[in-house]
């Protein structure tokens, strides 16, 4: 499958320039940083966006549409300078916000062609891309429905359905899947996916579910207490400091574990009795065989240990409260 | 399932101007309310009222030659109109106060049966626009969009300016228009000319401050009753007030002499003779050029206030 590169609009010629540049980004309220010097560098491509409640997600996403105004801080969106362009920005910008929000009266199909015409679609192309862009987000017969009528997972849809109407270069995800049941959030990864994979869009998914983060992003960013904590991508996240193995063995593991000492590795025993051998990879595994069969040890599983989403979050969380 | 499962697929083409997507609000905002039944009724009915100042026209034109319908329209002028001044040119000269007598039976149709048809349309449609967007969080989509709060505010206005454009400025352009037809000669034209520009200036002045105010209270709460209810007591109590204010003194308990009130001194606590003032002078029959400026201040401060109002109260959501 053809991976697309994301060509910045202004750019053409510097197909990596980043989505997203800020520097110096502050947002108070009332004297309270919601965003604290916010510096970012955003690649194409996915980027998931985490942080616990309050942390200043969905304050840096209006900020970025240029939705609150802030303190300080410049940069750029897409080539465009941000602040200044803001409006140019949101007619590139897809954006599906959080909040349960829809205008009251229309039905589904009236509301995706509505924002399609917001964008700058002419009337006629506005229905004419709102019927396809409806059918692709499996909105079905219940465009002709009002929307008040809809379900939670029906209206993220449309939430969906409108950001995408626009065929934006960019699109900004606030809790796409919340209120969707499994099969339907995974189909709305799988169009994520396929909007990133087949037809070239960054997208910026904010979101509490860390597996949806794990299941299709490739940079993290995780914001606490306004600041960013943590921004890299997912493959680099995923590697533990030292190379460490994961090992799980049939019945008794004390000589195997007296073994693997006596040789010069450290190890840990994990909850779930699997071992974690630090200071080894998976390039160095046959001397960690030659002890099992010393020792009489079967081993069931062997593989390199990553660190987990969930492990990095609770880090970078607890980090910020306890500086 | 679609029979032509498309997937997604790129769009291209041109985009309109950004300058005209306020008109994409208007018109979303004016198919839903056009859905509603009873405000179709109240648009038909508030057609009706034209009939009379066309047959006051026409009885007018008519009695330029004809005795009989001069003394009808003399008999209107010194009672219901009062205007006994007029009623005394009529009877001279009847072709030097046409012009004013048409303008006094059009200011009549806009003063009274458009005036309250309005009051009732705005209370009915206003409240819907702003507050239904800030219970729904629709705000939060429109902003999205390349969209100012100003072109939204416009936008927003533009559906009360359409629904009221329909039963004040067509209603008196019309009106016009019938005046000409009932009238014996096309001649008419060159002494009334300036007329359908009042009604157009007298319909900004009646449009422009009434929708602000409205939006206004539609902005300042979720519940849209309740912009419904303020909306309404704002008429009612001006009214109210400055009947009490202004008859009150003239009223002389036993043998106290009756007093002789300035009534232009309180017309500014309601919005009702404000308004009426304002447009009085525009159709040219209150000459006192000084004494309308406070009306004109005041419905320049609702347009404004108003405005601004509803532009912090969408900034201030948008921050939350």
């Amino acid at each position: 499958m053809k991976r697309y590169t994301y060509l910045s609009p202004t750019c053409p010629e510097s197909p990596l320039s980043p989505i997203i540049s800020l520097t110096g980004v502050t947002k108070l309220y009332s004297g309270f940083r919601a965003l604290d010097d916010v510096s970012l560098e955003i690649q194409p491509g996915i980027t998931g966006l985490l942080g616990p409640n309050g942390s200043g997600k969905s304050t840096l996403i209006k900020s970025l549409l240029g939705l609150v105004r802030n303190h300080q801080g410049t940069g750029t969106v897409l080539g465009l300078q941000w602040p200044r362009e803001v409006r140019e920005i949101r007619d590139r910008v897809g954006y599906l916000p959080e909040d349960d929000c829809y205008i009251a009266g229309l039905t589904g199909i009236e509301a995706v062609a509505f924002m399609a015409n917001l964008s700058g679609l002419p009337k006629t192309e506005g229905m004419r891309r709102a019927h396809e862009i409806t059918d692709f987000c499996d909105i079905g017969e219940e465009k002709y429905r009002g929307v008040e009528a809809y379900s939670t997972g029906m209206r993220q849809k449309l939430k969906f359905a409108q950001a995408l109407v626009h065929d934006p270069p960019f699109l900004i995800l606030d809790e796409p899947t919340t209120g969707l049941d499994p099969d339907q959030r995974d189909a709305m990864l799988r169009r994520i996916r396929t909007l990133a994979q087949e037809h070239g869009k960054s997208i910026l998914l904010s979101t509490h579910i860390l597996p949806d983060v794990k299941a299709v992003c490739d940079q993290v960013v995780i914001l606490a207490r306004g600041k960013v904590r943590v921004h890299d991508s997912m493959e680099n996240l995923s590697k533990p400091a030292e190379p460490t193995l994961n090992v799980m063995t049939y019945g008794e593991k004390a000589a195997f574990l007296n073994g693997l000492e006596k040789a010069g590795y450290t190890v840990t025993t994990k909850t779930d009795g699997t071992l974690k051998i630090i200071g080894t990879d998976i390039e160095q595994v046959s001397n960690v065989w030659d002890i099992a069969a010393a020792t009489g040890t079967s081993i069931r599983r062997l593989a390199p240990a990553q660190n987990s989403l969930e492990e990095i979050f609770f880090q970078a969380v607890s980090a910020s409260e306890h500086p | 399932m679609p029979v032509h499962d498309l997937g997604y697929r790129k769009w291209v083409g041109k985009r309109n101007h950004q300058l005209i997507r306020p008109l994409y609000v208007a018109r979303s905002g004016i198919t839903l309310i056009w859905r509603r039944r009873m405000l179709k009724l109240l648009l038909m009915l508030a057609w009706l009222p034209i009939a009379i100042p066309a047959i006051g026209i026409f009885c007018f034109e008519q009695g330029v030659t004809d005795m009989t319908y001069r003394r009808v329209i003399i008999r209107t002028l010194q009672g219901p109109m009062e205007r006994p001044d007029l009623a005394a040119q009529m009877l001279q000269d009847p072709v030097s106060v046409r012009h004013e007598v048409w303008s006094t039976l059009i200011l009549g149709f806009f003063r009274v049966p458009q005036l309250y048809s309005m009051v009732l349309l705005i209370g009915l449609i206003a409240p819907l626009l702003i507050s239904y967007d800030l219970r729904s969080k629709a705000y939060l989509q429109y902003f999205s969009r390349p969209l100012s709060p100003n072109e939204y505010i416009v936008g927003k206005s533009a559906v009360i300016w359409f629904f009221l454009g329909m039963i004040t400025t067509l209603p008196g352009l019309t009106l016009y228009l019938l005046g000409v037809l009932l009238s014996p000669e096309i001649s008419v034209v060159g002494m009334t000319w300036d007329i359908p520009l009042r009604i157009l200036i007298a319909s900004v002045a009646l449009i422009v401050p009434t929708t602000a105010l409205a939006i206004g209270y539609s902005a300042c709460t979720v519940e849209n009753r309740y912009a419904s209810f303020a909306w309404f007591a704002t008429w009612i109590m001006g009214s109210v007030a400055y009947q009490v204010l202004t008859n009150a003194p003239r009223m002389g308990r036993g043998r106290r002499p009756r007093m002789d009130v300035d009534t232009e001194r309180w017309l500014l606590v309601s919005p009702y003779h404000t308004l009426g003032k304002v447009e009085t002078w525009i159709f040219g029959l209150d000459t006192g050029d000084s004494s309308v400026w406070p009306a004109v201040l005041i419905l320049l401060a609702v347009i404004v206030i108003g405005t601004l109002f509803v532009r912090s109260r969408l900034i201030g959501k948008l921050s939350v």
